[in-house]
């Protein structure tokens, strides 16, 4: 123990120096670093963490092992959390100034990680070669911008599907609306005849259409792109108001009323797993990317994936949401190691294959030509619906607004206590808009 | 210890010799040495963030900007924010309803024990048990699963008629599911109100025989006056004690409060504020009235002992 702690601070001695030796002759003039990072190989340890499940665990020990390999004078200790506690995390690292070197980052956070100045400018080491971008669409690396700043670059993008569950439409003998243009009221039809069917799981539980989707937030923001609304502002104020969230909550009102979408009694039980991963629940609009996830965690391959409803026939006013950023903390003393990881994870054929969709498809072209699509495969589904939707991406990135992660909780919340009756639309609305007011502030 | 110490040093003559005060001095300083990672421990991890807190309440503090100076704003906040008040209302019924029942379980148990008998100690260690592991995130996770839908419980209960459908998602009945958690985690006060019982001369018991008084007359006449400072002792440390609860409920609401709010607990929407929402200066204030509104409890409780708590030898 005592050893270890004395070889690493040691390492960060010998490895400052380093850099220190490093950024001198970078001075010097002969700055030439590959995208393979420079020539310096003093040991350097990283702190790289990221959320998600014990299966990205996995694909990150490969893809870092490979890193490993790569890069031998280069330790990444890898850890990783539940989304939420995560974000807790985080900001108490934030708090104290000792964020770790390489971070997975969300779109909803930046904004209030930027604040002061958490985040390290990533440009500098995109000018100098250090991450490679030239493989990805330009729009989709400003989403990481912020006041000017790089402090994010996507990994991948999302966009909402609808996941559909076969083997319970056939048990229930209910078909599933036309994908190209059916409407939310098309969809309530679905789900309240599913409930009618009546039909049971081998262990004694009702299948039902679906859960009530109106508590997601994204949800509603994509409804909104739907009609028109544009739900965030460029001064970061909402562009919506407690009608648009009333309506927007009436529509599943008849389905709670008459118990015809999953009960949320046994939603609550089941956390974190859902109705729709128990194999009770027909149908789920999700991101595209939790397909491989739904598949490991319902065990059935079966599972298909396909358009949303939209309001008007056939306009979804789809967007694609750039997900999964890596940024790096300003704290970080070794900024030319982290950038090197970044970069690894970022352009790395052999990661992308790794990775496959289970973060969203990649971002960077040759990553996105590495993913194995082997017909009938989980990847090979999430490329042909984005590639199908492709021509209904009509909607530019909404930015969230600063205290997005907790408006988005908030939501949620309010929309299991709508479902449980304890309260009304316009009591949701009312409450979600006093949050809304204190977060955004 | 320490009183045997004062006992000796009060007896020392009048005019110490200057060695004597030497070696006085001398212990003072070894006694502030063995005190001080204790005292730096307090100032550093419990005085200095009270204090900085206490600070925080009166400000608007994101964790990522610097605090800004907001007055009573916070607190005014709170009680227009309907969640503080459910936070209170759950909270509340909880200590209320859980405290007692907890004391008194305590209390038959430890009767029980009281009495001899053979492989009463085996008895002792297994009913004290479930205190030394209550509190770990295991046994909220395995509760979770029992409460389940489906679960063991559910099951039982439903050979026994009651509704099927599991606890855990049933707003109605998490915070039962709760108490009976810390019902069962009754072996703390248990071991001390034994400790008390075994303090009670026997004397009384066999005079009150020889006077002919039943066993209920002898529980209400001699037990719990003779027990009333354990007793007082129990009920100030639990009632502390449930106002703090936290892992548990965040572990069997999966970290909501939920559902429909049922399990948000003080602690838990504090942490929710401070934590998820980022506004600690909201969340400080919400610490500060806990420990004023639990200071309260216990000075009340502190000054109105002396009409029903009775300590034997001090009185006359």
């Amino acid at each position: 123990m005592k050893r270890s702690v004395l070889t690493a601070t040691g390492m960060a001695v010998v490895a400052a120096l380093g850099l220190a030796a490093c950024s001198g002759s970078g001075n010097g003039g002969d700055a030439a670093p590959s995208a393979g990072g420079t020539a310096d190989t003093t040991p350097v340890t990283l702190n790289f963490t990221w959320w998600g499940n014990d299966d990205r665990a996995a694909r990150y020990n490969e893809a870092l092992e490979l890193f490993n390999e790569e890069y031998p004078h280069i330790t990444v200790n890898g850890t990783f959390a539940a989304f939420p506690d995560y974000w807790t995390q985080r900001s108490t690292e934030a708090a104290g100034r000792n964020l770790p070197d390489v971070m997975q980052f969300d779109l909803s956070y930046l904004r209030e990680f930027n604040q002061s100045g958490q985040l390290l400018d990533l440009q500098e080491h995109i000018d100098s070669g250090a991450i490679d971008l030239s493989g990805f669409d330009e729009t989709l690396v400003e989403s990481g911008v912020l006041d000017g700043k790089t402090i994010g670059i996507p990994t991948s993008t999302n966009t909402l599907g609808m996941f559909v569950n076969p083997n319970l439409l056939e048990q229930t003998g209910v078909e599933f609306p036309d994908a190209e243009t059916y409407t939310y009221d098309e969809y309530n039809e679905f789900i309240a005849s599913v409930a009618a069917a009546g039909q049971s799981t081998a262990e004694g539980y009702q299948i039902y259409g679906a859960g009530d989707y109106t508590a997601t937030f994204w949800f509603f923001v994509q409804y909104l792109l739907q009609k028109g609304i544009t739900p965030f502002e460029e001064d970061g104020t909402l562009g919506f108001d407690e009608d648009d969230v009333v309506e927007y909550l009436e529509m599943t009102a008849d389905l709670r009323a008459n118990k015809a979408v999953y009960p949320v009694e046994r939603g609550v039980a089941l956390k974190p797993l859902g109705g729709f991963t128990v194999n009770e629940s027909a149908s789920e609009i999700s991101w595209d990317n939790f397909l491989a996830g739904y598949v490991a965690d319902s065990g059935t391959e079966n599972i298909e994936i396909t358009q949303i409803p939209s309001v008007e026939p056939g306009e979804k006013a789809l967007f694609f949401k750039p997900s999964m950023l890596y940024s790096i903390g300003a704290n970080t003393e070794h900024p030319e190691a982290a950038a090197t990881l970044v970069n690894f994870l970022l352009t790395d054929p052999e990661v992308g294959r790794i990775f496959g969709t289970s973060k969203g498809v990649p971002a960077d072209e040759e990553q996105r030509a590495a993913v194995e699509t082997e017909e009938g495969s989980v990847d090979a589904k999430v490329i042909a619906y984005e590639e199908a939707v492709a021509e209904e991406v009509t909607e530019t990135t909404p930015i969230p607004v600063k205290g997005f992660g907790t408006i988005e909780a908030k939501w949620l919340e309010l929309g299991e206590n709508l479902n449980y009756g304890t309260i009304t639309p316009e009591q949701f609305a009312s409450e979600w808009f006093a949050e809304a007011e204190m977060a955004t502030m | 210890m320490t009183l045997t110490a004062e006992a000796r040093a009060t007896r020392t003559p009048a005019s110490p010799s200057p060695m004597r005060r030497r070696r006085k001095a001398a212990e003072t300083r070894a006694g502030y040495a063995f005190l001080a990672p204790w005292l730096l421990g307090f100032v550093l991890l419990t005085a200095g963030p009270m204090i900085a807190s206490l600070y925080l309440a009166f400000t608007n503090y994101n964790l990522f900007t610097s605090p800004e100076w907001v007055g009573i704003e916070n607190f005014q906040r709170l009680f227009q924010d309907p969640n503080y008040i459910q936070a209170w209302k759950v909270t509340a019924l909880y200590a209320l309803i859980g405290t007692p029942l907890k004391l008194v379980s305590a209390l038959a148990v430890a009767m029980l024990l009281n009495n001899s008998h053979r492989g009463q100690g085996f008895y002792r260690s297994a009913f004290y048990a479930p205190s030394l592991i209550g509190a770990s995130v295991s046994i909220a996770i395995v509760w979770k699963a029992m409460f389940i839908d489906n679960g063991i419980v559910d099951r039982a209960g439903q050979t026994l008629g009651l509704p099927a459908g599991g606890w855990v998602g049933d707003p109605g009945r998490t915070l039962p599911m709760l108490i009976l958690l810390t019902i069962w985690q009754f072996g703390a006060p248990m071991v001390i109100f034994l400790a008390g019982l075994k303090q009670i001369p026997t004397e009384l018991y066999e005079a009150a025989s020889v006077d002919g008084a039943g066993p209920v007359r002898k529980f209400l006449k001699i037990t719990l006056p003779m027990l009333s400072p354990v007793l007082f002792f129990n009920l100030l440390l639990e009632t502390i004690h449930a106002f703090q609860i936290f892992a548990s409920a965040f572990i069997i609401s999966s970290g909501t409060g939920g559902p429909a709010r049922s399990t948000l607990f003080y602690t838990l929407y504090l942490y929710f504020r401070g934590f998820r929402d980022f506004q600690m200066g909201y969340a400080s204030a919400m610490a500060w009235v806990l420990v004023l509104v639990v200071g309260a409890i216990s000075f009340v409780m502190f000054r109105t002992q002396n009409r029903w708590v009775h300590y034997s030898g001090e009185s006359k």
